[in-house]
């Protein structure tokens, strides 16, 4: 395997990606002219961070989390709180609630990584309905009910970071930094560790794999990262209420998931496109009312009978691997081969 | 044949014709958006809004105005990011140049944010947030905030000889405002707040709530609900035996309540903005409409709500007609002074908020009357 | 002293309706190991049915009681010819006891209970919508300090004939002796010739029709019902489960009146806005330090 010949194709992936965020997509937009489009894209964008960090914990992993809209709320918390007592700047309350919401993950996974499949699922249920519950109703700290509102804005630089278009920069730049950590940490020795977790936990411990360690640091990552997106979206929205982080919220991000296909990280995104995008396409057509009903029958309907997703894991890494050109080795008989570790 | 060419150029005369009129007519047409729930778990609120909406524009076409208004109606579903993403379309449109809604003062803040950096004027019928008003001045409201009734309970409770008080509402940020208000003047005023607590909306069993407030025995109970716990706690206090005369807010006067609770909602305490047997024109108007339109009985407070925030736009439009832009309307709802709506006289004050007043009512007979002086 | 037990008679029949849907739950999961999240779901489908059913006949209770059981017991055999049997395509062990399928279950399951609710919520709105006054089941009984409601003692009477009813049939029936078999070993069962479709299709009517009657009682004994009623009992009918010892039929019901009389007495010292978190608490405690559940004889580990 030689790394200079994959080195050029490589780069034309990238290369086409951060042009389609940056520079297409914003010239679309604003030829359309409507900052209506410019929001869409935002929450497209934050939820797409937030399917990839669930996507890390539960389609690499493969551990079950229904509970993962409360690691969103801490950081939305986290960054209003540090914003509205602290005075602090976007620039350091989005790090800093996901450090926080890191950390309540660490906390939370601490005492449950002992629980199998699906009781360790009903146990970040009952942990992320927990939170839901002490956000709302700690009024000293969280103000419950009343939600947290940000006045200050997002200035830095002179830059009015509130206004549509140098938001969806600020987003853009964050969302792809992160997902691109988390694509680095799922395809990589590491994320392989954690693929032989999800298929067989004790085959993979019996194999000298630090099953607990592991588990420990996947889910405190994520945590991380939804931590991250719900910074943003305080930033964004400058209001907060516990009700923006209930369970529905837990639902649609694992929607996101398993329609975009466990373990698919193009999938993840792709099903966030969807599932904010589409319901926003139907409202156009005023079938706004079936919006709901829709996840639910899409969410069966791929359980049962596309069980992949629309980019399931397997057709993701070959694509992967076809485009990078990675790993290939030509036999003596003329045939490719696999080899490597992507 | 020639009767064919005849009809061909009779047409064609009718179509330029008809192609002409608007043209010949010139009226104006402005749009109005509103966000409001029209599906989800706070639909039923949101259909009320609508169905008065569409009253309120009923009435205005028929009384020859020398404009047109359209309302655009979106469904936020009481959620924060469809309430964003419906202001950024409003805004949006250059056509539409204010905004009604929306019905949680969660989703009218965020959508507020948006209405603030572009400059678009929005009146919400029922949010109900102290800080929704501070967004910046575009934002209006034309229901009277708990700031107003709660004082005003707590006046009337202690004018009734209760000295011992227990405080129940629900843990949203309306409840909390209920609670504060009301207990701050009643302490002020001598009274004594024996027990105070909240509850989750939607609660279905009252019962350790209501014993804990008998074990206190108070004199009287201060309630905020709506009115789907408000029913469920009546009954709950029935079946329990506990007799403590219970007060409450215009957030409980719905028809719905009486309906759902039966006879267990009798005696039952007040105060209202609208009460539908009030014999002014404008009241019974509505409330006939209401009927015909509806099917139900009477329409409770928040409808009335709705219906009079649609004809403060109106009546704001009208003034600020032919220069109609979103500056000039934000000036002219402003300018509301003496409106006169079913749910009151209402002037904006300098902060955007309006000042009403507040009748006492009770439960009686299975209808809400109002309460002798 | 009378406040205290007036508290714990509430939280007595608080746990009774918890230990109503812990029933049939307990029974889908013990026989099949599979989470049936849609459970909550057929007790609000059982409350609505017998809204229409009040609303369009108006019969006697008893009437509507067998009604919305039998309605109960259909739509538990399509839940489970939907989002179960499919499933079951492969019957290898390996696959029938993966990981992987039981979260497919779960989630297809989940997936099913948004489009009832959903569904409901189209249908009839997402308000209150008030059962018949005359019908409803709470007409004050005092005895002593407390009081109760005449509701209570009907809960007390279903779950009771309920229990009675379940153990009779496992123990003394045909079907009882073919449930009792899956439950133990699907594969063996099959292999001595019990027709294991049908077997999970009579557990799934069983088990949904007490469900569905489960919805209609706490309906009527509360006197409001709504499209999202289903999800809280829900949650604390499998924290019952699983305290009880996951396959334990009377354990659940013990626990789910623990559950409920925790609740009530908490409410005692805090405000009632924390009492949900007494159930989530419970569970995650047991979920932790006792995986056998607090009447031991789990099969698996947690």
């Amino acid at each position: 395997m030689n790394a200079s010949d994959t080195t050029p194709r490589r780069w034309l992936w990238t290369g086409l990606i951060l042009t389609a965020l940056f520079v297409l997509v914003p010239l679309l937009l604003s030829l359309a002219g409507r900052s209506y489009f410019y929001q869409i894209a935002n929450t497209i964008m934050i939820f797409a961070l937030l399917a990839a960090s669930m996507h890390l914990v539960t389609g690499v992993a493969g551990l079950l989390q229904l509970g993962h809209a409360a690691f969103y709320g801490i950081g939305g918390y986290g960054a209003a709180l540090l914003a509205t007592h602290f005075k602090l700047s976007f620039v350091f309350t989005i790090p800093l609630a996901g450090l926080m919401a890191a950390l309540i993950a660490f906390l939370v996974a601490v005492p449950t990584m002992r629980l199998v499949s699906i009781y360790f699922a009903v146990a970040t249920l009952g942990i992320g309905q927990m939170l839901h519950v002490i956000t709302l109703n700690w009024v000293p700290v969280t103000k419950g009910p009343n939600g947290i509102l940000l006045f200050g804005g997002m200035k830095l630089f002179d830059i009015d970071f509130s206004k549509p278009v140098p938001a969806y920069y600020l987003v853009a730049v964050i969302v792809a930094a992160c997902v691109y950590v988390i694509h680095r940490l799922s395809h990589s020795y590491y994320g392989n560790a954690l693929r032989a977790l999800r298929e067989d936990d004790q085959c993979a411990d019996a194999m000298g794999i630090n099953t607990p360690r592991l588990k420990l640091e996947s889910f405190t990552v994520s945590g991380f990262f939804a931590g991250v997106a719900g910074a943003l979206w305080a930033h964004t929205a400058g209001y907060i209420s516990p009700a923006d982080f209930n369970f529905n919220v837990s639902i649609l991000i694992l929607s996101m998931v398993v329609l975009g296909g466990l373990g698919s990280l193009p999938g993840a995104i792709l099903g966030a496109i969807i599932l904010i995008g589409l319901p926003e396409v139907l409202r156009e057509f005023k079938a706004g009312d079936f919006r709901n009903i829709i996840i639910g029958i899409v969410l069966f309907g791929v359980i049962l009978f596309q069980p992949r997703g629309l980019i399931g894991e397997v057709s993701a890494l070959d694509f992967i691997r076809n485009q990078l050109g990675l790993g290939r080795k030509t036999k003596t008989d003329g045939k490719q081969m696999r080899v490597g570790w992507l | 044949m020639k009767n064919r060419r005849h009809m061909l150029t009779l047409g064609t005369a009718f179509a330029l014709g008809a192609l002409g009129l608007p043209a010949l007519a010139q009226q104006p047409t402005y749009k109005i958006g509103y966000q409001l729930p029209l599906t989800g778990n706070t639909a039923q609120y949101g259909i009320d809004f609508k169905n008065s909406a569409e009253i309120a524009l009923d009435q205005f076409a028929k009384a020859g105005k020398p404009f047109k208004v359209e309302i655009v109606f979106e469904d936020s579903r009481s959620d924060t990011k469809e309430g964003v993403a419906i202001a950024r379309k409003f805004v949006d449109d250059k056509a539409i140049v204010g905004v009604l809604g929306d019905f949680t003062s969660g989703v009218s803040i965020a959508s507020a944010q948006i209405y603030k950096e572009a400059g678009m004027p929005q009146l919400s019928q029922t949010a109900s947030h102290p800080d929704y008003t501070k967004v910046s001045e575009w934002q209006f409201r034309n229901i009277t905030t708990q700031a107003q009734e709660g004082p005003l309970n707590a006046e009337w409770l202690y004018a009734s000889g209760y000295r011992k008080v227990a405080v129940i509402a629900e843990q949203t940020d309306w409840g909390q405002t209920v609670v504060s208000n009301f207990v701050d003047k009643f302490k002020a005023l001598g009274g004594q707040v024996v027990f105070s607590e909240f509850f989750n909306r939607g609660l279905a069993d009252f019962r350790p709530i209501i014993t804990k407030i008998a074990r206190d025995k108070p004199d009287a109970i201060y309630t905020g609900y709506f009115y789907e716990d408000g029913a469920q706690f009546l009954k709950q206090m029935k079946q329990l035996s506990v007799t403590i005369p219970v007060h409450s807010t215009s957030a409980s006067y719905n028809q719905q309540l009486i309906t759902l609770a039966g006879a267990d909602a009798e005696g039952m305490k007040l105060t209202a903005t609208f009460l539908p047997n009030n014999p002014a024109k404008n009241v019974q108007d509505f409330v006939a409409a209401w009927k015909a339109k509806t099917g139900q009985a009477e329409p409770g407070q928040f409808p009335a709500q709705a219906y009079d925030a649609v004809n403060i736009m109106l009546a704001a439009l009208e003034r600020a007609h032919p220069n109609v832009t979103r500056k000039s309307l934000r000036d002219q709802l402003a300018a509301t002074k003496n409106f006169p709506g079913v749910t009151g006289d209402t002037t904006f004050d300098a902060d955007r908020e309006p000042a009403k007043k507040l009748v006492r009512a009770q439960v009686k007979n299975g209808a809400f009357v109002a309460v002798e002086k | 002293m009378d406040y205290y037990l007036q508290q714990l008679v509430i939280g007595l029949s608080l746990g009774m309706v918890y230990a109503l849907v812990a029933i049939g739950f307990t029974l889908i999961f013990g026989v099949l190991n599979v989470v049936n999240f849609a459970h909550g779901e057929i007790y609000t489908i059982g409350a609505f049915a017998g809204l229409l059913i009040f609303v369009t006949f108006a019969p006697p209770l008893v009437v509507v009681l067998l009604i919305v059981l039998a309605v109960g017991a259909l739509t538990g055999v399509g839940l489970e010819r939907f989002a179960f049997k499919p499933f079951r395509r492969f019957s290898d062990e390996a696959t029938l006891k993966s990981r992987a399928m039981r979260e497919a279950t779960l989630m297809s399951s989940l997936a099913l209970s948004i489009v009832a609710r959903e569904g409901i919520e189209l249908f009839f709105g997402s308000q209150f919508q008030a059962l018949p006054l005359s019908h409803m089941l709470n007409s004050p009984i005092k005895i002593g300090p407390v009081t109760i409601v005449d509701g209570d003692l009907i809960i007390f009477g279903t779950s009771f004939l309920m229990l009675a009813g379940l153990q009779f049939v496992l123990k003394y029936t045909s079907v009882g002796l073919s449930i009792r078999a899956v439950s133990n070993n699907p594969l063996g069962a099959r292999y001595v010739g019990i027709n294991t479709d049908r077997t999970i299709a009579w557990t799934f009517a069983v088990g949904s029709g007490m469900g569905a009657v489960a919805g209609l009682l706490v309906g009527l004994y509360y006197g409001a019902i709504f499209p999202a009623m289903g999800f809280t009992p829900g949650i604390k009918a499998f924290v019952a489960m699983v305290m009880g010892g996951l396959s334990s039929i009377p354990g659940a019901v013990i626990c789910a009146l623990i559950i409920g009389i925790s609740e009530a007495l908490s409410s005692i010292f805090v405000s009632s806005v924390w009492q949900d978190l007494v159930a989530y608490a419970f569970l995650i405690i047991t979920l932790i330090f006792f995986p056998r559940g607090i009447f031991g004889g789990a099969r698996e580990r947690v």
